[in-house]
């Protein structure tokens, strides 16, 4: 069971006091509540490492806690972030090499991330996605997700930059 | 619970030390501050407006000073409050700020259509002196609110590079406006809407990757 949020919030004030007790108590009700929070956004094996990356960020960033404010919120937003950073870092991973390791391994981290890309992917128009898919992951140039489409050339761009803004959106409203 | 975060939590318990929390005012204290200098160097430097010295200034001046630093105000206060995240408020007040400060483009363009103005009242040779200043001051002003909002944690790190960059130009523009001598809505509409513009795009291409956490 996890604590609630008045105990969390309770915690987190005496944290940033000092009280190691407290703070211990409260990172670990955080590393359940966190799992939770991703098991229903990323592939259970890039759990560890992203609730531990959390953990680290939650650390670095508790002076940015309000603590007239409710905990969780909070640490929602610290959780989203990184999320959102860790599908940035596969967007911009050089797209040869992530596809590389999409198939030596199909366990590997980013292909862990990409679950999450492609939950996205599903998420928007099929003609969106599947220029994205082209020319974002597997590295075609905009003439040739044209010419395999049949979609010109600038609606390709259009489609792209419209796919990659919903995909923002749905991220965001997570 | 893993080895990995039982070991982590160990260690990160083990470095904990009491902070201060993050407070907007600050942030806000910062922004003050630094247009205050500007401000002051602006004045000692180039001076101040004659009629301003007077005690006699144009109302246009106050128009412009007023929208100017609300504009500034504003965003810089919805800025500061992104150190902070999850805390559920939007401060979108910001944007009724900039729509009234675009009232003054609006008229220029508005007036340029119905009576084309003369190049000499667009004054292209002070304007750019005007731009160039402006831009100065707001780097200044943007430099410090980066480097004071890297110490909180921004999850909007293009929104807040955007709120940066319009509440650092309007500042920035601001403080040369106490030198500014011209009133008129053409040089107004045009040279004071360019920095706080170009000061926006700035924020927005160049503050995300200063503050990403």
């Amino acid at each position: 069971m996890i604590a609630n949020e008045e105990t969390m919030r309770h915690l987190m004030i005496k944290a940033q006091g000092g009280d190691k007790q407290c703070y211990s108590s409260l990172l670990i009700e955080c590393e359940k509540w966190l799992r939770r929070y991703y098991a229903r956004k990323i592939n259970p094996s890039a759990i560890d490492d992203l609730v531990q990356e959390t953990l680290i960020s939650l650390h670095r960033k508790r002076a940015s806690y309000d603590p007239t404010k409710a905990f969780l919120p909070w640490l929602a937003a610290i959780g989203r972030y990184r999320w959102i950073d860790s599908l940035r870092k596969i967007y911009r991973h050089d797209h040869d090499e992530l596809y590389e390791e999409m198939v030596a391994d199909p366990q590997e981290e980013s292909v862990s991330a990409k679950v999450s890309l492609e939950r996205l992917l599903g998420m928007i128009p099929e003609k969106q996605a599947e220029v994205i898919s082209m020319v974002k992951i597997e590295g075609l140039s905009i003439a040739e997700a044209s010419a395999q489409t049949g979609q010109s050339e600038s609606l390709v761009k259009v489609n792209i930059h419209r796919g990659l803004k919903k995909m923002s959106a749905l991220i965001e409203s997570e | 619970m893993s080895n990995g975060a039982n070991s982590l939590i160990d260690g990160l318990v083990d470095e904990l030390e009491p902070v201060k929390t993050i407070k907007p005012a600050r942030g806000l204290l910062v922004v003050g501050g630094l247009t205050l200098a500007v401000m002051a160097v602006v004045a000692t430097t180039l001076g101040v407006r004659n009629d301003l010295a007077m005690g006699m200034a144009d109302e246009m001046f106050f128009l412009r000073s007023g929208v100017l630093l609300m504009l500034g105000l504003a965003t810089a206060f919805a800025a500061v409050n992104l150190a902070r995240p999850g805390v559920g408020n939007l401060n979108r007040g910001w944007v009724w700020a900039l729509a009234t400060a675009a009232l003054f483009p609006l008229t220029a363009a508005i007036m340029s259509a119905i009576n084309m103005p003369p190049v000499e009242a667009l004054r292209p040779m002070e304007g750019l002196k005007c731009l160039a200043i402006s831009g100065l001051a707001a780097f200044s002003i943007g430099s410090g609110l980066t480097y004071w909002l890297k110490q909180g944690a921004p999850t909007s790190p293009e929104r807040a590079g955007w709120l940066v960059g319009i509440a650092s130009g309007a500042l920035g523009a601001a403080a040369y406006n106490i030198y500014c001598p011209f009133n008129d809505i053409y040089y107004i509409g045009l040279w004071f809407t360019l920095p706080v513009l170009a000061s926006a795009i700035f924020g927005r291409l160049v503050v995300p990757k200063l503050i990403r956490w």
